[in-house]
């Protein structure tokens, strides 16, 4: 266990050391927001709602996006795939350490840096809007809410490693992986309130993980989701965690082995 | 006692797809992937014992890295067994991890923002070192390989030279009881090199670790392995002394002259066959008995400014050795 907590103190040193690249990050998340702020903003109008949100829940939701892509949406995928084809995953596969617990560990160094900086930037929004956001007042939905965005983090985390995996086979890996988190953040509600979408996709989008990842810690902040059904929801994020974790691990050893096989 | 490693008809087929030329045969070949089987190391037998250091060398695509990746758990065999201290090394057990470390010398596993020290604390806890071990290996690696002010450094920032020589502490924090190495001296420049080797000798003699190496450098090779190993196209050609090796293929030594004034081809005949001869500068290939007589009779008879005795490289004596047998 130790050695992980290093490499989350390494990481976390690391992180702090590339400023810029901090940064850039940072203002690129922060656009996103600004623009997404000015779109809905401009929607809305003079209306007092839009598609069942308020202004204040639609902003409140723009603004949960930024904390949560910066908590849930920074995997190692990219990382994954660059060790794959540069071979340098043989310097893990060497040493007794296991690949996604480490990785895991750089991930939470991350998340970690993201989320205080996400954290004060909404702060900082907030207040420039002056009150204009929807606080929730029982500490309960707090809990739910933190409790499901710590899921959607770990459940993105594996299935970005799932979908990493797949560099062991070809060497064309990254395509998959972009395709994969542009999907992700649409079917996810990174862009939008899902429930803007026709009934039908809504549906079948529920059959998927992906909606658990934002879209549902989002309505559990914004009070829409009861307590007994915010549990449920819960629930079967877990589940999905578990079949991610399963099955990334499983096309890991796969991946190992033809690793090991075919001598990458 | 139980030897280091042990293999028994260790065979390695690399399987690479075929690609075909065009748009039609890139997607004929993603429907029909038809694969060519390359056999990169062919039926390798051979005993270290525990303790040795042994020179592995062969020409490039000789199956040297190969038969390196096998023997640290990196790659499976398509065929034939291997042991390392005990263990079979694709297993990948932990216990086996803790006791190996394998240095690839383009490769490197430090963290490159920040200093080498971090790597350092980082392998301590991966591979559990006590903080009592730690710092008495450190301090050891440190002295030996002149690493000083080196560690605070972040890593980017250090010379080819200088990360080569963090890269082989991190790589040696846990004493390792097997060592191998893959081109540890490759980029460095010569002084570097002689860095490299000495620590590889001090610590080979100091913790009796059994170390495979491998290098194209020919003077690696002499100061370090008593043992070589050599192999072409994938199969064992020689394994034996390496006194013996050089004595028998390279007959002869190189003479590197550099003359004050320009001398011809022809008024250097006399002392062994002319390389290579222009202007001011010459080499010369001398059998091995007449060495120092003919560096003498160049020192007395022409302006030498500088002069060199050099074994032939590596790979010449190799290529010798292949068309002997
Ligand atoms: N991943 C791979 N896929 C397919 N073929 C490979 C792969 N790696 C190596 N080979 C082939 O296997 C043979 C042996 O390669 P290897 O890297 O073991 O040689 P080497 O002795 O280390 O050479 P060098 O001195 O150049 O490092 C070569 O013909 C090489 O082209
Ligand atoms: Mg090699």
């Amino acid at each position: 266990m130790k050695k992980y907590l290093v490499a989350y103190s390494i990481a976390l040193q690391e992180t702090l050391q590339r400023r810029s690249t901090l940064l850039m990050d940072r203002l690129g998340g922060f656009a996103i927001v600004v623009s997404l702020y000015s779109f809905w903003n401009a929607l809305l109008g003079d209306k007092p709602s839009f598609l069942g949100y308020t202004r204040s829940e639609m902003l409140t939701y723009v603004l949960l996006i930024n904390v949560l892509r910066s908590f849930v949406f920074t995997g190692r995928g990219w990382q994954l795939v660059g060790e794959i084809s540069s071979g340098r995953i043989s310097s893990y596969l060497v040493r007794p350490i296991s690949y996604h617990g480490y990785s895991l560990a750089l991930d939470m160094a991350q998340k970690t840096v993201h989320a205080v900086s996400a954290f004060l930037e909404v702060a900082l929004l907030a207040w420039l809007i002056s009150g204009g956001i929807f606080l929730p007042r029982d500490p309960a939905t707090w809990a739910l809410f933190a409790a499901a965005a710590v899921l959607s983090s770990l459940v993105f985390f594996f299935l970005e490693m799932l979908v990493s995996s797949l560099a062991f086979w070809t060497s064309e890996s990254g395509g998959p992986l972009f395709c994969f988190e542009l999907f992700l953040q649409f079917a996810a509600g990174a862009f939008f309130p899902l429930d803007v979408l026709p009934e039908g996709i809504q549906r079948l989008l529920s059959a998927t993980p992906f909606p658990y990842m934002v879209f549902f810690p989002a309505r559990i902040f914004l009070d829409k989701v009861p307590h007994p059904e915010a549990l449920r929801l819960l629930a079967v994020e877990l589940a999905w965690l578990a079949a991610v974790v399963f099955a990334a691990l499983g096309l890991w050893r796969q991946g190992v082995q033809s690793y090991a096989a075919e001598g990458g | 006692m139980a030897p280091a490693i042990e293999t028994k008809g260790l065979t390695k087929d690399y399987r690479s797809p075929v690609k075909e030329p065009g748009l039609w045969g890139g997607i004929r070949s993603l429907v029909n992937r038809r694969y060519k089987d390359i056999r990169a190391v062919n039926d390798v037998s051979l005993r270290i014992e525990e303790g040795e250091l042994v020179g592995f060398l062969g020409a490039n695509g000789a199956g040297k890295t190969t038969t390196l990746k096998m023997l640290s758990g990196l790659l499976t065999p398509t065929a034939g067994e291997a042991l390392a201290l005990g263990h079979v090394p694709w297993r990948r057990e932990a216990a086996f991890q803790k006791k190996l470390s394998l240095v690839m010398g383009q490769r490197s596993q430090l963290w490159w923002e920040l200093p080498a020290y971090e790597t350092f604390r980082l392998n301590q806890a991966i591979y559990g070192i006590a903080e009592a071990d730690f710092k008495m290996h450190l301090d050891e690696l440190v002295d030996l390989l002149d690493l000083g002010e080196h560690l605070s450094v972040p890593v980017k920032k250090l010379s080819l030279g200088e990360r080569m020589r963090a890269e082989l502490a991190a790589a040696l924090l846990h004493g390792p009881r097997l060592l191998l190495l893959d081109e540890p001296t490759i980029g460095l420049d010569v002084v570097m090199q002689k860095k490299v080797r000495e620590f590889v000798k001090a610590y080979n003699q100091r913790h009796g670790a059994t170390i495979m190496l491998t290098s194209h450098n020919m003077t690696d090779v002499v100061a370090l392995c008593k043992r070589v190993i050599v192999i072409e196209r994938g199969r064992i050609l020689y394994d034996g002394a390496l006194d013996r090796l050089v004595e028998s293929y390279a007959d002869h030594k190189i003479l590197r002259v550099r003359f004050s004034t320009p001398v011809t081809a022809s008024d250097l005949r006399t002392l062994g066959s002319v390389v290579h001869c222009e202007g001011e500068s010459a080499t010369l290939e001398v059998p091995r008995a007449n060495v120092s007589a003919s560096a003498a009779a160049l020192l007395r008879s022409y302006p030498v400014a500088d002069l060199n005795v050099e074994e032939v490289a590596i790979d010449d004596i190799v290529r010798r050795l292949f068309s002997h047998s």
